[in-house]
């Protein structure tokens, strides 16, 4: 914290708010009608499959494309126009986009040199960084010198050193190996802890969706599909892709039909979820229950039949790959002492309030 | 390793079958590298090394060669005549060397990036460099023209100058012309050259330096040109040895004139050796121009030279 403070001068940071915001490439709509609001201070993700324009969306905040429709505030102030450079913003690219033919202190720098700032304040502010990513032994290095990890450390270094009210990450952490993503993630989100800033950042992977964020935004096709925490969006989904994209394994989904006042799964009963409206005789749904939420049935209660096919052990959980009725797959997780030799057949259900039901548009029936 | 060999046949037999191939692999590398090395050794080391061997006789048309030692290059020094022209060519090196890589770069950042008509503007920039240097020599020649050319009658015409101007007829109007006429028609060739560089930056880095605040002449300064340093220093080297040698532009259009001021160095060459036919001379002067370019050339990569980043 106090080692921060060296770097940054005073602390402000901004929200950042999108009104209505589309993009349109030639005569493609890649982005339609978003409206956001994120609060300052926050650490907003946006991540969904790619294609879904979660990067389009990224580079409009930054002002690298222009906005076809709506606006976009920073701060509160209407930057749906501005330069880049007047954003109060700084980001940190996919290939780190470090520049090969300048040292690490002038990658860092650089932004400071450009605006005439005294090389004392520059060399000053870009020690500060260094020391906060352990760079300093590297800081006459220059990028192609570095590991992959080091150079991600730069460029986030260098928007350190900007100061500024807004970082934008654009998937920094998919060129890193497994290893180096979940360390770096972690660097990441300590980072976010002692800067206070907002942050805004882009993946296609839920899980650093879920391990980063205060909240995040998941997109399909260029729409917003649902804003909320991590555990908002992992509890209470608002649709199929989003209950299937949040979460692993997946979530899984078990086509159903309302028969004789109760939910059933290829014919067998499952306990009453307990909906606000009753569903008609005979409505098709699908229901979905992760695998964390099934569980091996007492006798007499309702409950599927599950045949055990295979298993992953994982050291503290296993997981139980299994056919429920005709054909569905299903994933399970179960402790040690459930049989999971294939062939195996298990009652499996789940508590109430775990099973969500959704029509057949894709669409949350609660 | 006798004794070893009969206790590990196994051990010892294996790699030899191997060696024998990567010999025979050696073989046909050489096989395939044969026709550029016969080309390279046929249609320059034999010639180099007879130009050194004339440049040490005095070599007339006809009648026997005499061997003179270096005899040829200590009249070299004295000779004013070479370093004027020497001199003129260095003169005229810079200015188109200028001329060219300053208009190749605006026309390179002009159509570097894909728009709408870019590929036409990339061929009409390109298209004079497929013309032969005589066939331009010739045009601009005609062009420069004081009474049937272009140039002096539409200046009258348009009411620039009262009477006919030969630009030929005095040193600066000449040099610059025959300069510009280099730069229309070489341009181009170091267009490509520059665009092709300017293409291989990626977007990134300049998206990078824009949320740096980077202004564009900044951009340009601290992240362009350093980047596309690789191609500048080939299209840097190319001019400069190309403009060392020019000879046609001056022999077509000027002849050398106005009075014998516009010889370059290969002019000068070309006069001893087949004019005067001092072919030993002829080719001490060449020798003496090949080791000039040389150095030129060793010194341009050294500035250029790439300081070991990789991206």
């Amino acid at each position: 914290m106090t080692r921060m403070d060296n770097v940054l001068g005073e602390r402000r940071t901004s929200g950042v708010s999108l009104e209505a915001v589309s993009k349109w490439f030639g005569n493609v709509k890649v982005l339609h009608d978003i409206d956001l609001d994120i609060q300052s201070g926050e650490f907003v993700v946006f991540v969904g499959p790619s294609g879904c324009g979660k990067s389009t969306l990224l580079r409009l905040i930054a002002g690298l494309e222009e906005v076809t429709e709506g606006e976009i505030r920073i701060g509160g102030r209407d930057v749906t126009d501005a330069d880049p450079s007047n954003r109060g913003i700084a980001m940190v690219f996919q290939t780190y986009a470090l520049y090969p033919h300048m040292s690490v202190a002038e990658n860092m720098g650089f932004g400071l040199k450009v605006a005439g700032r005294p090389k004392q304040e520059i060399a000053g502010k870009v020690a500060a960084a260094a020391d906060v990513l352990r760079l300093t032994d590297y800081l006459d290095r220059r990028p192609g010198q570095l590991s992959g990890g080091q150079r991600q450390r730069v460029a986030i270094g260098r928007a350190i050193v900007r100061d500024p009210d807004v970082f934008l990450f654009d998937e920094p952490l998919s060129n890193l190996d497994a290893e180096l993503r979940v360390e770096m993630r972690i660097e990441i989100a300590r980072l976010h802890q002692s800067l206070g800033n907002t942050m805004i950042y882009v993946t296609h992977d839920q899980t650093e969706a879920m391990t980063l964020a205060d909240k995040i935004v998941v997109l399909r096709g260029g729409r917003i599909e649902q804003v909320g925490s991590p555990t908002t969006l992992y509890d209470d989904p608002d649709n199929l892709f989003v209950a299937g994209f949040i979460g692993s394994p997946k979530m899984n989904f078990l086509p159903a039909e309302v028969r004789e006042g109760a939910i059933r799964v290829g014919g067998h009963p499952l306990p009453d979820p307990g909906l606000a409206a009753r569903l008609a005789e005979g409505t098709r749904l699908q229901v979905g229950i992760r695998p964390e939420h099934l569980r091996p049935a007492e006798p007499g209660e309702p409950a599927m039949p599950l045949t055990a096919q295979f298993a992953e052990f994982l050291g503290g959980t296993t997981y139980l790959y299994g056919i429920v009725g005709e054909g569905l797959d299903c994933v399970m997780e179960v402790d040690r002492s459930v049989d999971t030799k294939q062939g195996n057949q298990l009652n499996v259900t789940a508590a109430p309030d775990d099973i969500r039901c959704f029509g057949e548009d894709g669409l949350r029936i609660r | 390793m006798p004794d070893t060999s009969s206790k590990a046949p196994a051990a010892v037999a294996t790699p030899r079958p191997r060696r024998r191939r990567r010999r025979s692999a050696d073989w046909e590398g050489l096989l395939y590298v044969l026709p550029a090395a016969a080309l390279v050794i046929v249609f320059f080391m034999i010639p180099l090394g007879m130009t050194i061997w004339m440049s040490l006789h005095k070599w007339p048309l006809m009648g026997k060669p005499r061997w003179i030692g270096l005899d040829n290059y200590s009249r070299l020094l004295g000779d004013s005549d070479f370093w004027n022209a020497l001199g003129f060519t260095v003169q005229y090196t810079l200015a188109a060397t200028a001329g060219l890589l300053g208009v190749a770069l605006i026309l390179a950042l002009m159509v570097e990036r894909p728009a709408r008509g870019v590929a036409f503007y990339r061929t009409a920039y390109f298209l004079p460099v497929v013309t032969g240097f005589a066939s331009a020599s010739l045009l601009w020649a005609w062009l420069s023209n004081v009474d049937s050319g272009l140039f002096s009658p539409l200046a009258q015409t348009i009411g620039l100058t009262s009477e006919p101007v030969n630009i030929l007829a005095t040193f600066g109007p000449a040099f610059w012309s025959v300069t510009i006429m280099v730069v229309w028609k070489m341009a181009g060739f170091h267009m490509v050259i520059l665009m092709s560089g300017l293409q291989s930056i990626p977007a990134d880095y300049i998206e990078a330096a824009r949320i740096d605040g980077a202004k564009a002449h900044q951009r340009f300064r601290y992240i362009t040109l350093p980047l596309v340093r690789r191609p500048f220093a080939l299209a840097l080297i190319l001019c400069v040895s190309g403009s060392m040698l020019a000879f046609d532009q001056f022999y077509i259009i000027l002849s050398g004139g106005p009075q014998n001021q516009t010889v370059t160095a290969v002019y000068h060459i070309f006069n001893e050796s087949f004019v005067s036919f001092r072919l030993g001379y002829g080719a001490a002067l060449s020798v003496v121009l090949l080791a000039i370019l040389l150095v030129l050339s060793a010194i341009q990569l050294r500035l250029l030279r790439d300081r070991g980043e990789t991206r």
